[in-house]
């Protein structure tokens, strides 16, 4: 495997660990629904509301 | 399009005739207040959009999600109100279906867990009902689907199918009569108020609705608000709530039939004067409790956990090892993948047969109807504390997870109460906390399992109650939440509703496997991988090890003596599973069977214990300390907690190491 590979799957990787931690901290910010891992009714309306606002 | 809107009494099924009607599944649990939000579906194949509202025992609003229906009526006309009342609660539940009768929009009245009714052995004569109260009723057994289809053949239709109801006009006294008429009148004529609506807001203001009396100052609607001082001083909202009474009385007096068999109220009872019985009610939970933990570390959970990680760390991962050192990886990329991700994301999901069958415990002890008799029993232990069996729910959803705990607090109507529960819902053992207990309790009390988790749960409760009774002394709680809980028939648990029910729950954990677990796990290695001088291939000399070696005095006295732990602790607020998946990366194993040999050598019993209980109770995560921010409005809250948990977990800790070391 060629070291370009090798240096894109570790960017790859770190990559969507760092966006995760990020996207953690900013959704506990927000709170509430947000922050919470329950995808429940309600909150599936939530982002549907907010998805056609936009 | 038509819209249903769906209104009734909590637990009188309703969230279950949602998902039943509209195809879409929506939490349900048998108990009150599980719908905080409205919830909205559509009929499938059909025009008929139908809203799902909270459950509420009248339009006068108590706690605040209570007030969401009727600011719903004051803001919306839907097509059709479909009124789902228990059948066997007729009594109550009339009591808001007059007040929704009286609006003039149609409505649907449905006698919901009809069976439960036929089995107390009577019945109601639909057709007095109906000509009494004006309107259609159906009877319905939503779980069982019964008279669903006709049901649902009443919802489909066109506007205009529906057939226009008049409001129900009861005989209030004469006085009272005589306001609502004059206020009536004058709101038509001078603010173009349509008649219906105008006659409906007028008794609603007369009795002291608060969310209409807002909505009346909202709007500057004077010929009520002129006369609230009078309406007051009559207590016209007395003379209105007996006139109604005693018309639902009437009405029920006359549509009741008696049937033969009463043997499901008897089996109810019997099974109640046992498990709500003052003395033995406890234990009975306890013991309830005690064989889930049972159920899901000894007998169940723990031999499959054995062989999903035997699977993991045994083919899986060699046979990622072989593909990328034939593939030609570096050595970084392969540890991070192999000791990292498969070691430390696969040492979490390991534990997925243990949380499902805790799940599928609760949920089937929700959907029994224990649950409302386990409120019960609490809340004479709660009220001695000063909190009242309400507070119960929320914490027993935090069993679940502290963030749904907290949100599920809104139903206390005090705001001192709720900021009380909302403060001590994070030392509820949340299901995250499982994965480490479970390597603990599997290294150094193999015998004991069930029993150590279940002293862990009731010493976060105890912690809880204990911090509950304090709050309540210093900010000075007098006022008090009614608590009214229903207890159902009991039922036989629905095989798709225990399943959906434990999938909704546990879906959860394993996403999380896929984000936030993941990340931990990539942070952890890193930091392990990494130290001053770059990549290191000694862990010692890591950043991770330095950081562990630092703070290595301060834990010294809870009986921490190696630096891995104290590591994976940081970690742990991301999210509590983190802690395992780091103390795999960071004791550099491949299997959970290594793993909990090596806990076995650097730990006693005691210290195990001692930092078993730290975890319980330490910093919330990072999802737990944003939701107590943003559901009491204020940083220095969640700040508090966070050094409060810190400062309980650390002496706590501190006293069972230390004690523990002296009688040992």
């Amino acid at each position: 495997m060629g070291l370009f590979v090798n240096i894109l799957i570790l960017a790859v990787i770190f990559g969507f660990a760092g966006y995760q931690i990020y996207r953690a901290v900013k959704r506990s910010k927000q709170g509430k629904c947000a922050a919470c891992d329950y995808d429940c009714e309600a909150k599936k309306m939530l982002n549907q509301s907010k998805k056609r606002a936009m | 399009m038509t819209t249903v809107a769906l209104l009734g009494n909590p637990n009188t099924g309703k969230t279950t005739l949602f998902n039943e009607l509209t195809d879409k599944y929506a939490y349900v649990g048998n108990w009150t207040g599980v719908t905080v939000e409205k919830k909205v579906g559509q009929i499938r194949h059909s025009h008929t959009k139908v809203i799902d509202l909270p459950g509420v025992y009248s339009l006068n609003p108590i706690t605040k999600d209570e007030s969401v229906v009727t600011n719903y009526l004051l803001g919306h006309s839907p097509d059709l109100i479909l009124n789902v009342t228990n059948a066997s609660q007729l009594k109550r539940n009339l009591l808001l279906s007059v007040e929704v009768l009286e609006l003039g929009v149609p409505v649907i009245i449905t006698l919901n867990m009809i069976d439960d009714l036929k089995r107390t052995g009577h019945y109601y004569n639909l057709k007095t009902l109906s000509t009494e109260l004006g309107c259609p009723v159906r009877t319905t057994n939503a779980r069982n689907k019964e008279g669903l289809t006709e049901l649902k053949a009443d919802l489909v239709r066109d506007q205009s199918e529906i057939k226009p109801n008049l409001p129900l006009k009861l005989n209030y006294p004469l006085m009272v009569n005589q306001a609502i008429r004059q206020a009536a009148t004058s709101l038509t004529k001078d603010y173009k108020v349509e008649p219906k609506f105008a006659h409906w807001l007028a008794i609603q203001y007369i009795n002291n609705n608060k969310v209409v009396r807002k909505y009346a100052t909202m709007h500057q609607l004077k010929p009520l608000l002129s006369q609230k001082a009078y309406y007051d001083a009559q207590k016209f909202d007395d003379q209105i709530f007996e006139t109604r009474l005693s018309f639902i009385e009437k009405t029920l007096a006359s549509a009741t039939e008696q049937l033969q068999s009463t043997q499901h109220v008897a089996i109810t009872s019997k099974i109640d004067k046992v498990v709500t019985h003052p003395i033995f009610g406890l234990p009975i939970f306890v013991g309830i409790f005690y064989l889930m933990f049972k159920l899901s570390f000894d007998w169940i959970g723990t031999p499959l956990s054995g062989y999903l990680d035997g699977f993991l760390s045994g083919p899986i991962s060699s046979w990622a090892n072989q593909f990328l050192t034939q593939a030609g990886a570096l050595p970084m990329l392969r540890s991070l993948i192999v000791n990292g991700l498969i070691a430390g994301v696969g040492g979490v999901l390991v534990f997925i047969p243990q949380i499902f069958v805790l799940f599928a415990c609760i949920t089937i002890l929700e959907d029994s109807g224990y649950m409302s008799r386990a409120a019960l029993v609490t809340d004479r232990i709660m009220e001695m504390i000063g909190l009242n069996g309400k507070a119960f729910i929320p914490l027993i959803i935090g069993f679940g997870c502290n963030v749904t705990g907290i949100m599920a607090a809104r139903t206390i109507e005090q705001p001192k109460e709720r900021l009380i529960t909302t403060l001590i819902s994070p030392f509820m053992s949340c299901s995250a906390r499982l994965p480490i207990y479970s390597l603990f309790v599997a290294a150094l009390f193999p015998r004991h399992q069930a029993l150590i988790v279940l002293s862990l749960y009731f010493l976060g409760i105890v912690v809880a109650l204990f911090m509950a009774k304090f709050y309540h002394v210093i900010f000075k709680a007098k006022e008090h939440s009614v608590f009214i809980v229903e207890l159902p028939q009991y039922h036989i648990p629905r095989l798709d509703i225990v399943w959906h029910g434990t999938w909704d729950k546990g879906k959860g954990f394993i996403k999380k496997a896929g984000t936030i677990i993941f990340a931990g796990t990539v942070l952890i290695w890193l930091l392990s991988n990494f130290g001053v001088r770059g990549y290191v291939t000694q862990i010692d000399q890591s950043f991770a090890a330095n950081l562990g070696q630092i703070l290595l005095p301060v834990f010294k006295p809870i009986g921490i003596s190696t630096w891995q732990p104290i590591s994976a602790l940081l970690t742990g607020v991301l999210a509590k599973e983190v802690i395992s998946s780091s103390m795999m990366v960071l004791f550099h194993t491949s299997n959970q069977t290594a793993l909990i040999a090596m806990i076995g050598g650097s730990f006693t019993a005691i210290s195990a214990y001692a930092l078993l209980v730290f975890i319980l109770l330490y910093i919330p995560c990072f999802a737990t300390i944003g939701t107590i921010k943003s559901e009491t409005g204020s940083a220095k809250w969640a700040a508090y907690s966070v050094i409060s948990s810190l400062a309980i977990s650390y002496t706590l800790a501190f006293l069972i190491f230390q004690i523990g070391s002296l009688l040992m």
